[in-house]
């Protein structure tokens, strides 16, 4: 009799054991995890995180997302030429005597874009700025004094038209000097965040060059993203919230020199052709990432009250916060929505 | 079956339970302290690992020590020590005030962010 009864106790104490093990096992595998993948392109490094259930389909995801940012690394290399593809490098270096060159699909889009651009900034983001950008780059590299506007008008030209795009991919051979610094990273972020929701991963999060681009949140909340002190005494000055946008930041405290107390930093005003330092920094809160690169350097290149004028002209649910030369923080009207 | 077998099985179930919990319990996301010295950061201090730490206060040395999550005062120079008498504190929002040596440890929730940008 008492052996039965223990029989039974530890039959039953075993079952409870296995089905106990069988349903933590299946929250296990039905819980969401984190899948990411740092990498290093466009002189950034790129960390891309993503949220599901789906271990193999984050895995190739991520494989994926990898590929298109060495497609776009590749594409818009102004150093380098790569077998096989006609980048920038080759558009700008092109010595041969055809009149036209065919490029690939994805950066005649690009450049069509960068052009737009022109139009849209009236001039303020110029992809043809190359020569200017080199001249700026020898000076900051050696630290060796600053250019003089003649010098930098002198180094070559920065005439938009200079780019001529014409049919079936295929760009004129017409010595541009094109660097896409400007606008390369936001692009291919977006096209990257559309990639993911377009295979069902929604929730994500990218952080590159200055830019995080988030989709859906994995536990319905927001993601909070801090914004980095432009100072050298670091640490983050406000935090914001969001689901499925973006916040980019151009500041002067990364690539620069200082030379008689005057920081030359590398985001270059194509009317000066010198950089300025309205302010420290500036973020934006965009629904579009490549929208994001592109009007945060524009509104470094202009005081903090035009760019509130602008943005209220002609993005009006665009939100902005400034970090000023004193020390200051100055927002839109509709920026502490996401504090 | 006899006394010893439901020991047995007993003990193979605790065991099992324990380093599933155990598991677990690795999962959670480490908690990090920040050690401020005059209202500047002087130290950050991932709360996983087991360890003791010197910073410089404003009567000399404070020995700071880590065990099992907590973080705890156990040797500086003030009148009354009472940081030291606090003893471990874990939570986060929790926090040490050492005034006579102007150290203040703080701990927060290490994913307090999801990002930076900048």
């Amino acid at each position: 009799m008492k052996d039965k009864i223990g029989y039974i106790i530890g039959t039953l104490l075993l079952v409870a054991f296995f089905v106990w093990m069988a349903l933590d096992y299946n929250q296990r595998i039905n819980s969401i995890q984190e899948f990411s993948k740092n990498m290093f392109y466009m002189d950034t490094y790129i960390s891309v995180k993503i949220y599901t259930k789906d271990k193999v389909k984050a895995k190739e995801a991520l494989d994926s997302i990898d590929k298109i940012y060495e497609t776009y690394n590749n594409l818009t290399d102004r150093y380098n030429s790569y077998d096989g593809t006609n980048n920038i490098y080759k558009i700008n270096n092109n010595t041969l005597t055809d009149e036209k060159l065919t490029i690939d699909e994805k950066l005649y889009d690009l450049i069509f874009y960068g052009i737009d651009m022109y139009e849209e900034t009236n001039g303020l983001i110029n992809i043809n700025l190359g020569h200017v950008i080199d001249v700026w780059k020898s000076y900051r590299e050696s630290e060796s004094g600053v250019p003089t506007y003649e010098e930098l008008k002198n180094s070559g030209s920065i005439d938009i038209n200079d780019i001529q795009l014409l049919d079936n991919n295929q760009i004129l051979n017409n010595h541009p000097c094109i660097d896409l610094g400007s606008i390369a990273k936001g692009y291919t972020n977006q096209i990257v965040a559309d990639y993911l929701k377009s295979i069902g991963l929604n929730s994500f999060l990218i952080n590159a060059g200055g830019s995080v681009v988030v989709g859906e949140h994995y536990a319905n909340d927001t993601y909070k993203i801090g914004i980095e002190t432009p100072t050298s005494e670091g640490g983050v000055y406000d935090v914001v919230s969001f689901n499925n946008k973006s916040l980019t930041t151009s500041g002067n405290y990364q690539r620069y020199y200082i030379y008689d107390k005057v920081l030359y930093h590398h985001i270059i005003d194509p009317n000066t052709l010198f950089p300025p330092n309205y302010f420290r920094s500036v973020s934006v809160i965009t629904n579009n990432a490549a929208l994001g690169d592109m009007l945060s350097t524009t509104l470094f290149l202009m005081t903090i009250e035009d760019g509130k004028t602008y943005l209220k002209e002609n993005y009006p649910d665009v939100e902005a916060v400034w970090y000023t030369n004193d020390d200051e923080i100055e927002r839109t009207e509709g920026f502490s929505n996401y504090e | 079956m006899n006394k010893n077998d439901l020991k047995i099985i007993f003990f193979i179930i605790i065991t099992a339970i324990m380093s599933i919990v155990l598991i677990n319990l690795n999962d959670e996301t480490g908690q990090i302290a920040h050690i401020y010295y005059m209202n500047k950061e002087v130290k950050t201090i991932d709360l996983s690992i087991n360890n003791t730490y010197t910073v410089l206060g404003y009567n000399g040395e404070v020995k700071i020590e880590v065990k099992d999550r907590k973080i705890r005062v156990i040797e500086e120079n003030s009148p009354l020590h009472l940081c030291s008498k606090q003893g471990y504190i874990f939570k986060s929002t929790e926090t040490i005030i050492c005034l006579p040596n102007k150290i203040v440890i703080k701990i927060t929730d290490g994913n307090e962010l999801d990002g930076v940008v900048g």
